[in-house]
């Protein structure tokens, strides 16, 4: 059985989660010790800044008190202290979860793509100390495919979340490709300068305006392969550009109404000006944004989008919840066919003795060729692989339905086992 | 065989699609998938079969009055769509196409078949002069409905609030592009179908001109089209006056279409 024991971002404060994080040099030691414990046969630690959580498998249940005091004594704290931040889940509640924070469906912003890498990772570190056993692999392969797939055929992950990103977005949604458009950086600020650094990479070409200075802007321009112009220059630049981001520290206003509409009668004819205000006074006169053509965007307006995308997101979600919960039953379904394979094991052995002494009894009384003896051998193998398929199959079956711990001493007695 | 015959599973094929789009639209997923598409083919199968059985039981092609002008042109729009949506996957235009198939559709099947074909109708300029006006209106109601979804997407940037269509209509430039290169493609059929039917009516009636409402209108359509490629390939103009232009090019075009359809045979006899 497959058991998390762990904390959240939902269930813990952050302070709990630094106390019982697990750093990445100690992960080997601690999932030796989390092996060790009673009952636990595989184990997995997933170590973010947004959850610490144990995985395992189990032999029999009641096993998580042992992985809660094996969190508890790693990490020197008192169970006491830890225990009403902890979630135990178990069965299909933990595949669930697992499933889940895969997919980026637990996550503090959905869609998130971090996750899927971290879990990736502790997988893989589990794999490498040698913890990772059939069962748990099979839960990081079909979770991270599910959450793969829950990522493709969902819009979990479309559309921008963060400031910077959405301004990108906004981009496109005026311009549609950005390659060859043209944008003014006025400021050389650190948000700015992420937001430039997104559009460059969106393929548009930059222009910095040194407010103060050209050296800074200089500078910045080389990173961004671009150039640089001096403040001067400002009225020139709003003519040819596309977008114009602005996110300086100065105190009063950077672009005025008048510059822009005495830019736009120069040289725009109707075609569309993207203004970004990510300063704090604002840069950029708000009543721009009523002239034809203009779309201005503040740090609040920005705010907005990304809130709207992020409710977008919380509707896919219940999309990829139906696409992962498709996918834990198909796996549940895998864990329990497994009830079956010790008996269909020792079933086929027992088959398989019982075909041996018949076969020596005979050759002994009969004399047969060496070319004969095969035959029989091939022969009585066909009988015992025919005889055997359905009951195979059928145990397969009813181990799949849940039904094997009953169905499966009955069996047992029938075929004399 | 009655004319409707195949109309009605036409009309219940194209209903089943445009009721699809608005529930993917309010729900705003993709608007279209494969279960849609293949109604939409399938319905189109049976629309092309019911212009044919129109044809053969007519004995002229089939684009006079209302029931025939009204199916053959939701015929072009879907065509027209389907092209533009197997070349470019742009599926925002299913918001307008499938509308305007359903109710051209629907009014098709509800007007009267009208009997039998007056002596103009024969000859080689009715099938050229109305495949060429059609298909034409087709491509100019999807630069009307392009200029429709960018002033939309225009307003949804402007409000900076987006709603649902910020996520389903595409960006400005795209339905810019689309839109000019649709106007330009409806303009060329539109000249050529003006040139035809000046012809048409010269060898039918003698005269190059009637003066009637119809002719009027569909000119002013072409002088507002010339005006707006004018503007977008020698000053570079484009956007929303672009958007506006193209809206009021299709004005006059529907103006046209309907005369020609209703108003102007009651008015005027047949053509």
């Amino acid at each position: 059985m497959i058991v998390i024991v762990g904390a959240s971002h939902r269930s813990s404060p952050l302070a709990l989660r630094e106390a019982i994080a697990f750093p990445r040099e100690r992960l080997e030691e601690a999932l030796a010790l989390a092996c060790q414990q009673p009952n636990v046969a595989e184990a997995m630690i997933l170590s973010t800044c947004n959850r610490v959580e144990v995985y395992a498998r189990t032999r029999e249940e009641g096993a998580e008190p042992a992985l809660v005091s094996f969190l508890c004594s790693f990490h020197g704290r008192d169970r006491d202290e830890l225990a009403p931040f902890l979630y135990c889940l178990t069965g299909p509640h933990a595949v669930k979860h697992a499933f889940r924070v895969a997919a980026s469906l637990d996550s503090m912003v959905i869609g998130e793509p971090q996750i899927l890498g971290q879990v990736k990772e502790a997988y893989q570190v589990a794999e490498e100390a040698g913890t990772l056993g059939p069962t748990l692999g099979a839960l990081r392969n079909r979770s991270l495919a599910a959450a793969k797939k829950a990522r493709t055929e969902t819009g979990i992950g479309r559309n921008a979340v963060s400031v910077s990103y959405v301004a990108v977005e906004l981009a496109r949604k005026i311009f549609g490709d950005l390659n060859d458009r043209s944008f003014v950086l006025v400021g050389t600020g650190k948000m700015s300068e992420l937001a430039a650094r997104h559009l460059v990479r969106s393929g548009a070409r930059a222009t910095v305006v040194g407010v103060r200075t050209l050296d800074r802007a200089e500078n910045l321009a080389a990173v961004l392969g671009g150039r640089a112009v001096p403040l001067s220059a400002l009225g020139e630049e709003l003519t040819v550009a596309d977008i114009v981001v602005s996110g300086t520290g100065a105190p009063g206003l950077v672009i005025r109404h008048e510059d822009v509409e005495q830019a736009r009668r120069r040289a725009r004819h109707g075609k569309p000006l993207f203004l970004i205000d990510i300063a704090v006074p604002r840069d950029i006169e708000p009543s721009v944004a009523r002239l034809p053509g203009v779309f201005l965007y503040d740090m609040d307006a920005l705010r907005v989008v990304a809130e709207a995308n992020l409710r977008e997101r919380r509707k896919e979600a219940i999309a990829a919840e139906a696409v992962l919960e498709r996918e834990v039953r198909d796996f549940l379904d895998w864990e329990m066919s497994l009830d079956a394979v010790p008996l269909l094991v020792e079933l086929r052995k027992r088959a398989d003795e019982i075909r041996r002494g018949e076969l020596e009894r005979a050759k002994g009384r009969l004399g047969l060729t060496q070319e004969q003896e095969e035959a029989l051998d091939a022969a009585t193998s066909a009988i015992v692989n025919k005889i055997l398929h359905p009951p195979t199959v059928y145990l397969k079956e009813i181990a799949k339905n849940g039904l094997a711990s009953e169905h499966l001493g009955l069996v047992r007695k029938l075929l004399g086992l | 065989m009655s004319a409707r015959f195949y109309l009605l599973p036409t009309l219940a094929f194209y209903t089943a699609g445009a009721v699809r789009v608005l529930i993917q639209a309010l729900s705003r997923r993709k608007l279209l998938n494969s279960w849609t598409v293949g109604a939409t083919l399938a319905g189109f199968a049976l629309h092309t079969a019911s212009l044919a059985q129109r044809w053969s039981e007519a004995g002229h092609f089939p684009a006079v009055g209302l029931h025939d002008g009204a199916s053959f042109l939701a015929w072009a729009i879907m065509l027209v769509f389907l092209v533009t949506y197997v070349r470019t996957g742009l599926e925002a235009l299913a918001l307008a196409v499938y509308p305007a198939a359903f109710a051209l559709v629907l009014v098709a099947g509800l007007a009267p078949v009208p009997e039998s074909g007056a002596p103009i109708l024969k000859g080689v300029f009715l099938p050229v002069h109305t495949t060429l006006a059609f298909f034409g209106y087709a491509a100019l109601f999807v630069a009307f409905a392009m200029g429709m979804l960018y002033l939309i997407q225009e307003h949804e940037l402007k409000s900076r609030s987006p709603r649902a269509f910020y996520y389903m209509v595409p960006s400005l430039e795209r339905c810019d592009t689309i839109s000019a290169r649709s106007v330009a493609v409806g303009f060329g059929l539109l000249t050529l179908a003006i040139v035809t039917g000046v012809l048409w009516n010269h060898a039918a009636r003698g005269r190059y001109w009637s003066w009637d409402a119809k002719e009027w209108s569909a000119i002013l359509a072409w002088f507002i089209y010339v005006g707006l490629l004018f503007a977008r390939y020698r000053t570079g103009w484009g956007g929303r006056r672009a958007a506006f232009l193209g809206i009021a090019g299709f004005v006059a075009v529907a103006f046209t279409f309907v005369w020609m359809m209703g108003l102007g045979s009651a008015l005027t006899g047949v053509r």
